[in-house]
């Protein structure tokens, strides 16, 4: 829990209230280092760039994440900071939501250049599309994956049994 | 009927005469290919000493790997030779074969040795092959008084050849490495040129037998020229630092990218035979070539110097990286050119002052 | 492929050759992916990284696999930096799992990480050597990682890819004879760097192939997510062992090389330096580590008496209990993170309570420089192309997975 009673409360949890806030989202901090808010698609772009201004001026990581049994993705950025020292140690996950109907996700390449790589290979494991970006084509798989989105949970991997030789 | 002595003196002459002798056997095609062997394997041995590894051993162990080179010629030689589909097959069979025919070509016209008049297995030929700047005969394979200004004009025709073998590829990187060669002849056959100059001028002469027969190396009458033929022979012929041509990790070897099997051997192999034939001129002008000695006791000193300075120069792939085009460039017009106008300059001082 | 007639004038930076470029898989230049190339004369318009050649699907396989066969494969897509793959994971598991760690414990991970960033380094300044032309840095940066390599074997019982680190501690312990090969590898390698300097790093023609190539600002560092040392040489004091301190880096006294310049010959300078020290992290390690067990009381309770006999008492190795095979964390998820010898490595494991993962995500630092890499190309001579992909020390299979 980020704050007791003697301890003053830390900068993430300062954050992640005043996150709650302005933007009615919710959200808890973890740890010192470790906190989420979870922001609806609609407002994903505004708490970005107010998380921008206050200092967090890279993305860490973009995960997407499959739930079937609820039909939904979930798409999680870890943001943190290079610039002020007192946020480089804090991890902030960002996590939004989007149906399987509509698995449109607006795309933050315009205030963070960093989630590039990440959103190119969302949209190509999980067919999260997201407007916006540049340049949203396959990145590691070849041509046969067109269409095909291998970490959704529907994707089966073949596997092969064990063969033992008894008689060897 | 000829008696047994009549055809071992028949057989001795046509041995010995010197546009057979020096052309095919003593400093030719024969020790040529023998010398290319050896010399691959000493860059290979030396740049392993320097890199903590051994370097060829197996394959003869006794005489620390000396035949490497031999199984590896037989091997590559016996490999298939693959001629791609694009591509106009004369050319591209035609195309490694010239430049190394014209990097031997000045082979011939190199005065290795002199011979005196009598004394030496080569005195019979002495009015043949006499060269009235010295006084003696010289043991070439074919004598012309102004054999500076013609082993040079030959040897500057070869960048065309490299850039056909490029053409006749038909590949993206063999052009790559063609244009470059292009930019870079331009460079450094004005260096070398003007050194040579700068050595004519101050011996008053075109004859390379004349320069070493004075008896005053070109290094110490002129050091400044030396450093930039050196420099230019380098850039020349693909040593390390100015490996550019061929660089093997942004242009898949460039201009040879498409060969293989003999055609393979024959395109790696120019570089190296140019290298030993400008070496020889080096020997020559500035190391005072066969000074001490005449006769073949001289074209034995002339071969070792000359065998000196190819190892020195392969030597330098285990010390260098590669430079890359424009710095090459930049180095060699911005500033070689101003230090070989010196060294005409100082030929011509010096050619007043003290050689005569 | 066209080639246009040369505008007049000595103009040395342009070569009448435009179109494209396949520095594909089998070029000597390019690794284990395929570099686009849009030329334009000599300098290169644009490059797409056609990553993917080596893809093996590390997280998909990690949803049908127990958190314990796990380790192996995870630890596969950097092979030679697998101390550091492994030790993210299983931080990030130890979290989700709640165990502590013994101090002698940490202070070895400390010490087989410090040793594998060694070897990472020497492969990496080897790389770039080769892609230079100049053939004397690759050999030797191979025949001196040789003698780390050993000590690792010594240690863990493999060369590469160890699975040294398990949840709770490691698998063995440290004995006087590999301390004392330590000690001669350290003298070995001081001696070497010495070496080094002289024929590499101070060479001037490595220099001038590497000063001002490749120039990352440090706003352009922040904004495309440069990692490791690429961002340090760009004038980022950020370094994960400074900042979130993990195993024992905050006992340790070490410094942080931080350059401005930003260009190539500033990232293989602080390469050489974070070398120099990790030698003096190995030094304190060895001469403070605490005595102690190597794994936590939580699992070392539960090897069966007659393996502890057989395997513990002889020889210090531990093997693994039974619980190990299949056992299930409670519901939750981590984040953790470590500082892999070529830069930030992030863990994020999302599990449900069953003995197998939700969601494994791996972030490596050469996934995070494909963006760097991209942008810096841009407006390079061609034959920069391989010497800004050497110093980003970029390791295809790792950013691919």
């Amino acid at each position: 829990m980020s704050s007791s009673q003697q301890v003053p409360q830390s900068l993430l949890s300062k954050v992640i209230q005043d996150l709650i806030g302005k933007f009615k989202v919710t959200g808890k901090a973890e740890s010192d280092t470790r906190g989420y808010v979870e922001v609806d698609k609609s407002k994903i772009i505004q708490v970005a760039s107010y998380l921008k201004e206050i200092g967090f001026d890279h993305v860490k990581s973009v995960t997407g994440i499959d739930y079937p049994e609820q039909n939904q993705f979930e798409v999680v950025y870890h943001v943190s900071s290079y610039s002020v020292p007192e946020l480089t140690k804090v991890i902030l996950a960002v996590k939004s939501k989007t149906s399987y109907k509509d698995p449109k996700f607006p795309s933050l390449y315009s205030i963070w250049e960093s989630v590039w790589t990440g959103e190119r290979e969302t949209y190509e494991m999980l067919g999260i599309i997201f407007e916006g970006h540049p340049e949203l084509k396959r990145l590691f798989l070849d041509e046969d994956f067109e269409g095909v989105y291998p970490l959704r949970k529907s994707f089966k991997l073949k596997q092969e049994g064990l063969f033992i030789d008894k008689s060897a | 009927m000829l008696s047994l002595s009549h055809i071992i003196s028949l057989i001795k002459f046509y041995l010995f005469y010197p546009s057979f002798f020096a052309v095919i056997i003593f400093p030719g095609l024969i020790f040529t290919t023998v010398i290319l062997l050896v010399t691959i394997w000493f860059e290979r041995k030396a740049a392993a000493r320097v890199q903590m590894r051994i370097g060829p051993l197996y394959v003869s162990k006794r005489t620390g790997g000396l035949l490497q080179l031999v199984a590896d010629a037989i091997r590559i030689v016996f490999s298939e030779i693959i001629i791609p589909n694009g591509v106009n097959p004369t050319l591209y069979v035609l195309a490694p074969v010239l430049p190394l025919a014209f990097s031997f070509i000045p082979m011939v016209l190199i005065p290795f040795s002199s011979i005196p008049q009598s004394g030496s297995v080569l005195s019979p030929y002495y009015y043949d092959f006499y060269d009235p700047e010295i006084g003696q005969g010289v043991l070439v394979g074919y004598f012309v008084e102004y054999n500076m200004v013609l082993v040079l004009g030959i040897l500057a025709i070869i960048p065309i050849f490299i850039l056909l073998q490029a053409w006749a590829t038909n590949n993206r990187f063999a052009i790559l490495g063609a244009v470059r060669e292009s930019l870079l002849s331009v460079s450094y056959d004005v260096l070398i040129l003007m050194a040579v100059v700068a050595i004519a001028l101050e011996y008053h002469t075109l004859d390379i037998a004349r320069v070493v027969a004075t008896g005053i190396p070109g290094i110490i009458a002129n050091p400044l020229a030396a450093l930039v033929f050196f420099v230019g022979m380098i850039m020349g012929t693909g040593r390390f630092p100015f490996d550019i041509v061929e660089a093997d990790t942004e242009l898949v070897l460039g201009p040879a990218t498409e060969y293989s099997g003999f055609l393979f051997v024959l395109a790696m192999g120019g570089g190296y035979i140019a290298t030993f034939a400008y070496s020889f001129i080096f020997a020559d002008l500035f190391l005072s070539g066969w000074a001490p000695l005449s006769g073949l006791p001289g074209a034995l000193i002339t071969s070792i110097k000359a065998i000196l300075v190819l190892w020195f120069s392969v030597f330098l792939r285990s010390v260098y990286g590669r430079y890359r085009l424009d710095q090459a460039l930049r180095g060699s017009w911005k500033y070689l050119l101003p230090v070989a106008f010196a060294s005409i300059i100082l030929g011509l001082v010096v050619g007043w002052i003290w050689i005569r | 492929m066209t080639s246009q007639p040369e505008p007049s004038g000595l103009q040395v930076d342009i070569i009448p050759v435009q179109g494209e470029l396949n520095v594909g898989p089998q070029h000597p230049g390019s690794g284990h992916m395929r570099i686009y190339v849009k030329l334009s004369g000599d300098i290169i318009e644009d490059i797409d990284l056609d990553v993917g050649y080596v893809h093996r699907a590390v997280e998909k396989l990690s949803e049908i696999r127990n958190y314990m066969h796990l380790i192996p494969l995870v630890e596969r897509p950097a092979i030679l930096d697998a101390i550091h793959m492994n030790l993210g994971y299983i931080l990030a598991l130890e979290k989700i799992l709640g165990v502590d760690v013994p101090e002698r414990a940490q202070y070895l991970r400390s010490l087989a990480a410090e040793i594998n960033r060694i070897a990472s380094h020497l492969y990496g300044t080897g790389i770039l050597g080769i892609f230079l032309g100049h053939s004397t840095a690759f050999m030797w940066g191979f025949g001196d990682r040789e003698v780390w390599v050993e000590i690792l074997q010594a240690l863990t019982g493999a060369r590469v890819t160890n699975s040294y680190v398990i949840p709770g501690g490691v698998r063995r312990d440290l004995t006087p004879a590999i301390k004392e090969m330590i000690e001669k590898a350290l003298a070995y390698q001081r001696r070497k760097v010495k070496d080094w300097y002289k024929i590499f790093v101070n060479n001037p023609n490595i220099r001038s192939r590497l000063e001002n190539v490749g120039v990352m600002t440090n706003e352009n560092a922040i904004k495309w997510g440069a990692v490791g040392p690429n961002l340090r040489a760009s004038g980022v004091y950020y370094d994960v062992r400074k900042i979130e301190p993990y195993a024992a880096y905050s006992k340790l006294d070490f410094e942080i090389p931080v350059y401005k310049e930003g260009d190539a010959y500033a990232r293989l300078l602080v390469r050489f330096e974070e070398v120099e020290q990790s030698m003096r992290m190995i030094e304190q390690i060895i001469k403070e580590i605490p005595e102690g067990n190597i794994l936590s009381d939580r699992f070392f309770k539960q090897i069966p008496p007659t393996r502890l006999k057989k395997w513990w008492e002889g020889q210090k190795k531990i093997v693994f209990p039974g619980y190990y095979a299949s056992f299930r964390p409670p519901k939750g998820e981590a984040v953790s993170r470590v500082e892999a010898a070529r830069g930030e490595l992030l863990y994020y494991i999302v599990s449900d309570g069953s003995p197998k993962p939700y969601r494994l995500r791996i972030i490596t630092p050469s996934y995070r420089m494909i963006y760097v890499f991209k942008q810096l190309a841009k407006g390079a001579r061609y034959a920069d192309l391989v010497a800004i992909y050497g110093s980003l020390d970029y390791f295809p299979p790792e950013a691919d997975r």
